[in-house]
């Protein structure tokens, strides 16, 4: 850029002034015939988190490659710190999608490694590594090896690495995929702490949730990014808001007001369901609630409650990429094996659940323990699912959830304690017992070396589906994945995301009683999610018992009952509602002059957990609000930080999870 | 037909059309299949070669006579000797032999010729490079049995000791040490190849994670087992028509016996190294453990059956263990059957022993298979 013209001065210097470090320009990059990136344009400036959210296979990992200088654009460009992005490389971290470290290597050695071939002096790398595993916390044990460490433990690894050479712009693909809810709040603590100093942070993710603490979002869909905004302009944009519907038979609710969403008929826009509640979106939430009313009524259905909220950034999403038509198409799913069957319990849970004496049990455990050596992965697990249910196990890495389902599946042995399945206690390997099973395991469950069609014939002979079946239930899962007409691809080319939805179909195929599913939607992308849990929704509601674990919180509330798990025991139990509602104390939110130094200072007043920073607010877990937050008040005003706005938040699952693992942990 | 679509609408079938279409897209598993056993025969076969011939002899000729040379062409001769350098001090003769140019040195001393005409034994001197001792003991052998001859041709008169061994070699007149071997390699290839491929078959599952899946499904554990050998045994009965073949045309064995009974116990044998690598599969977790697992496993198996060195000169202890190892047992069915021709009474306890093997780790390979995960 040796232009000399005065314009190009004139843009040169106002790019200084608003300090703009990352500028992409009508950016595009082929494959052969396939655009990965189909013309982006944006600008990201100094100590901004700038998220990229978008499906799988929207342009995210290209986007970052050519920006980390590590493959070349097929047109347009991008500039870092006003030089293209080979020459800023020294000045730039970069996190790749999964784990980018040495497993045989130590924390040290990994740091050591990194400082080398960035550069860093070696006087310089003493100081900052302490100074970067302190912030961590991983000053404890630098000669762990990396394999050692926890998934979240890696990341934070990973991200030590990315800022040993002080770079101004940190790069970061997905970085928490696999990372439990506990650590991602810790990372995303520190990203706003690091932002704060003036480093720009581009990061994607499919965590929503997570999505939200960043500064500006960009909506990105088929190569192009098709909206950007802070998170309120872009609910502003979206122009809607939620209303949160608490009804008794929520199934016959749902089918109600879904009749009611047809164009015309009402302001109702959008209807989604989760494990205890509908959300509804519309235009005007006066009109729409008396909508709601009138129909429900109408039903003889009674209203539990009716809250108005603001829009999640999953809400923006969805109806973003709607109106693309990128919704993947529902069809329901052929049942046959048990069709008469389940039509009469179908009919059963029309009525009130609790109006049924005991409905039937699916899995039970009582007080289950397994023990490995020393270790007591799980201790005194207590739980019961029953038929039509959606039960979720919740925790951090390593609290003991795999485990749990694999001893209640019958993959483990259990080392104490008793369990049942489908009414049975012993003998859980016989073939009767594991054809009413399904399975979905948190690795991938397909043949990489098959084709898709090849793997779904396979399923279908190995659970004794009837041949003149096979051909209904694999067209099925074809089109539930928007793969008709691909079915001879390999499995191993199809996208992470795209390979776990063809697994759940591969394990839903036989329709079984009992379905478990170990984390089935890591790596798939919220639209996509939506129609998982669709399905999901759809197997309970035809009477079959489904246990399910994750780590999306967001998506936990879809689960009718849950369980969060810490250390092996399960430390909370119940609704979605329930868990909310039972947590302690009140959620609060601030804006203040000076986020990060109210933070650090509020950090020194309370215990960490309770003080977050989503974008440019705070957030307060308070156990008693009306006297602890004058102490808030006062010490900032102190420190002469202005609050400009503060506000109650309902909890979310997220919230109401930390918090009881915390407080698990300090009274154990 | 109802009894085909019986099988094809069985649990059984879906495992192994499974099987099959993973091995008809694995290139690397057919490559194992093909190329290692047919260079392993080749190399064994031709280049593990205990023939002596063509030793480099050095000489020091201080006699430099009519009778001298003469004893030196006797020596080259039969071509197991050829004389690389000739030497006028014995002294630098026996730093060729040390530094390893030359396998033997011999010193004809300057009276040879007056003492043999005078009628007394000539003396003469031999170096020999004792660093293979193998090669060491032959030439020294040779080196012996060439001067006695010489020394009866002088002296035709002389009186045969008294006591003289005719030996006859009997099913390998031409004393080919080929048809020694390769039966033995074939044996060899089979233990190899077949523990290597159905280990890696198997392991695969649980490597990339599947086994826990397949595992969840309805299939019993013999039944995914047997899934996964039929295929490979068929592949491997594949690799025996190949090691035959080459036995045949390549080294000219006799296959003196019934090849379809040589054909059925290789088939029994394969079954057993089948047996031996999903027995390492299910000890293992990954991939390059079983591979390093396997190492450990098959080169005492091959030492210790007699393949390549004979049982008869290994301790007592050693010779004790081969006993219990499956490829002994192979070997001596092998070598019955294709240099003696035996007929089956003769190999019954080989057989027995196979069966138990191959029964045996069946048993355990069953039983392990499913509590392999903990």
């Amino acid at each position: 850029m040796a232009s000399s013209s005065p314009s190009t001065g004139n843009e040169m210097r106002t790019i200084h002034s608003k300090a703009v470090t990352i500028q992409v320009e009508g950016l595009y990059k082929h494959y052969g015939s396939v655009a990965a990136v189909c013309g982006i344009d944006f600008e990201v400036e100094r100590g901004e988190i700038f998220g990229l959210i978008g499906p799988d296979g929207a342009g995210k990992t290209s986007t970052f490659q050519i920006l980390a200088g590590v493959m070349e654009a097929s047109a347009g460009q991008a500039r870092i710190l006003g030089r293209p992005p080979r020459d800023a490389r020294l000045n730039l971290g970069y996190l790749t999608q999964g784990f980018s470290l040495y497993a045989d290597l130590s924390i040290l050695e990994n740091l050591r490694y990194t400082a080398g071939l960035r550069k860093v002096p070696k006087a310089d790398f003493r100081d900052r590594a302490a100074d970067l595993l302190t912030l961590m916390g991983l000053e404890q044990f630098p000669n762990r090896l990396a394999r050692q460490l926890s998934g979240g433990m890696k990341q934070k690894l990973a991200l030590c690495c990315a800022l040993i050479a002080r770079p101004q712009v940190l790069l970061l693909d997905e970085p928490t995929t696999g990372v439990d809810p506990v650590s991602r709040r810790e990372f995303w603590d520190l990203l706003a702490g690091i932002a704060i100093e003036g480093v720009t942070v581009v990061v994607a993710t499919p965590y929503l949730d997570e999505a939200e603490r960043c500064h500006r979002i960009g909506l990105i869909y088929e190569g192009k990014i098709q909206q950007t905004g802070t998170l309120t302009e872009l609910r502003a944009n979206l122009g809607l808001h939620r209303i949160e519907v608490r009804a008794e038979n929520l199934p016959t609710a749902e089918a109600a007001l879904q009749a009611a969403l047809a164009p015309g008929e009402t302001d109702l826009v959008d209807l989604q369901s989760f494990g205890d509640r509908l959300d509804i979106l519309t235009a005007d939430v006066d009109t729409a609630t008396v909508q709601i009313r009138d129909i429900l009524a109408q039903k003889q259905l009674s209203l539990q409650s009716l809250e108005a909220n603001d829009p999640t950034l999953e809400n923006v999403f969805v109806n973003h990429l709607r109106r693309q038509g990128a919704d993947p198409s529902y069809r329901p799913f052929p049942y046959h094996r048990r069709q008469s069957r389940q039509l009469s319990r179908h009919q059963d849970l029309q009525q009130d659940a609790s109006a049924l004496p005991e409905p039937s049990v699916a899995i039970s455990a009582d007080r289950l323990r397994k023990v490995f050596g020393e270790f007591q992965a799980v201790k005194d697990v207590t739980l019961t699912v029953h038929y039509g249910e959606i039960y979720g196990l919740l925790g951090a890495n390593g609290a003991g959830k795999t485990t749990t389902i694999k001893m209640l599946c019958g993959l483990l042995p259990i080392t104490g304690g008793s369990m049942s399945l489908a009414g049975e206690t012993q003998n859980l390997h016989r073939a009767e017992v594991r054809s009413r099973l399904g399975y979905m395991s948190q690795k991938f469950t397909l043949y990489d070396d098959l084709t898709i069609r090849h793997n779904l014939e396979f399923y279908c002979g190995v659970y004794g589906i009837p041949r003149s079946l096979h051909r209904e239930k694999i067209e099925w899962v074809l089109e539930t994945c928007g793969l008709a007409g691909r079915e001879n691809t390999l499995t191993k080319r199809l996208p992470g995301g795209w390979k776990q939805r063809v697994a759940f179909g591969a394990s839903v195929m036989h329709e079984p009683d009992i379905l478990f599913l170990d984390e089935p939607t890591s790596g798939v992308d919220p639209l996509a999610r939506r129609q998982f849990w669709r399905l999901i929704r759809d197997f309970a509601r035809q009477g079959t018992a489904i246990l399910v674990t994750t780590h999306y919180l967001e998506e936990a509330e879809n689960c009718n009952r849950l369980a969060f798990m810490a250390a092996g025991e399960i430390v909370a139990q119940g609704s979605p509602t329930q868990i909310k509602a039972s947590q302690s104390g009140q959620l609060i939110e601030l804006v203040t002059s000076q986020t990060q130094t109210a933070s650090q200072l509020l950090k020194q007043q309370l215990p960490s957990w309770r003080v977050s920073i989503f974008g440019d607010r705070l957030h307060l877990v308070l156990d008693r609000p009306e006297q602890d937050i004058g102490l808030v008040i006062q010490c900032l005003q102190k420190a002469q930080i202005e609050i400009r706005s503060q506000r109650l938040l309902p909890f979310t699952l997220e919230d109401a999870f930390i918090g009881t693992i915390q407080r698990a942990e300090v009274s154990p | 037909m109802p009894l085909i679509r019986r099988l094809l609408e069985s649990r059984f079938w879906a495992l192994m059309l499974k099987e099959i279409r993973q091995i008809l897209k694995n290139r690397q598993l057919i490559f194992l299949l093909t190329f290692p056993p047919t260079v392993q025969l080749l190399i064994f076969g031709l280049a593990l070669s205990p023939d002596v011939d063509h030793l480099s002899l050095g000489v020091a000729d201080y006699a430099n006579s009519a009778k001298s040379r003469e004893f030196i062409s006797a020596l080259v001769e039969n071509e197991v000797f050829k004389v690389s350098s000739y030497q006028t001090n014995q002294v630098a003769l026996g730093r060729q032999v040390r530094v390893g140019n030359l396998t033997a040195g011999l010193v004809i001393p300057p009276t040879f010729d007056r003492d043999l005409n005078e009628g007394r034994s000539a003396e003469v001197q031999v170096f020999v490079d004792g660093v293979d001792a193998n090669t060491a003991g032959i030439a020294s052998g040779y080196l012996n049995q060439i001067a006695n001859q010489y020394t009866r041709r002088l002296n035709p008169q002389l009186t045969s000791p008294p006591v003289e061994t005719q030996t006859r070699f009997l099913y390998n007149p031409g004393l080919t040490s080929s048809w020694f071997f390769v039966p033995g390699v074939i044996g060899l290839v089979l233990t190899l190849t077949g523990s290597l491929v159905s280990s890696v078959t198997m392991i695969r599952e649980k490597d990339v994670g599947t086994l826990e899946q397949l595992l969840m499904t309805p299939a019993a554990g013999w039944e995914i087992l047997l899934a996964k050998v039929a295929p490979l045994f068929i592949l491997l009965m594949g690799d025996v028509l190949l090691a035959s073949a080459m036995g045949r045309f390549v080294f000219q064995l006799p296959f003196r016996g019934n090849f379809l009974l040589f054909f059925v116990l290789s088939g029994l044998y394969v079954f057993v190294s089948i047996g031996i690598g999903i027995l390492l599969a299910t000890l293992s977790r990954t991939r390059q453990q079983v591979v390093l697992t396997s190492f450990f496993f098959n080169v005492p198996i091959i030492q210790l059956s007699g393949a390549i060195a004979p049982i008869e000169s290994m301790p007592p202890f050693f010779k004790f263990l081969s006993w219990f190892d499956p490829l002994r047992h192979y070997v001596a069915i092998s070598r019955s059957l294709i240099l003696k021709g035996a007929a089956v009474d003769a190999l019954i306890p080989n057989i027995a022993v196979l069966f138990g093997f191959a029964a045996i780790l069946m048993l355990i390979s069953i039983s392990r298979f499913r509590s392999q995960l903990n």
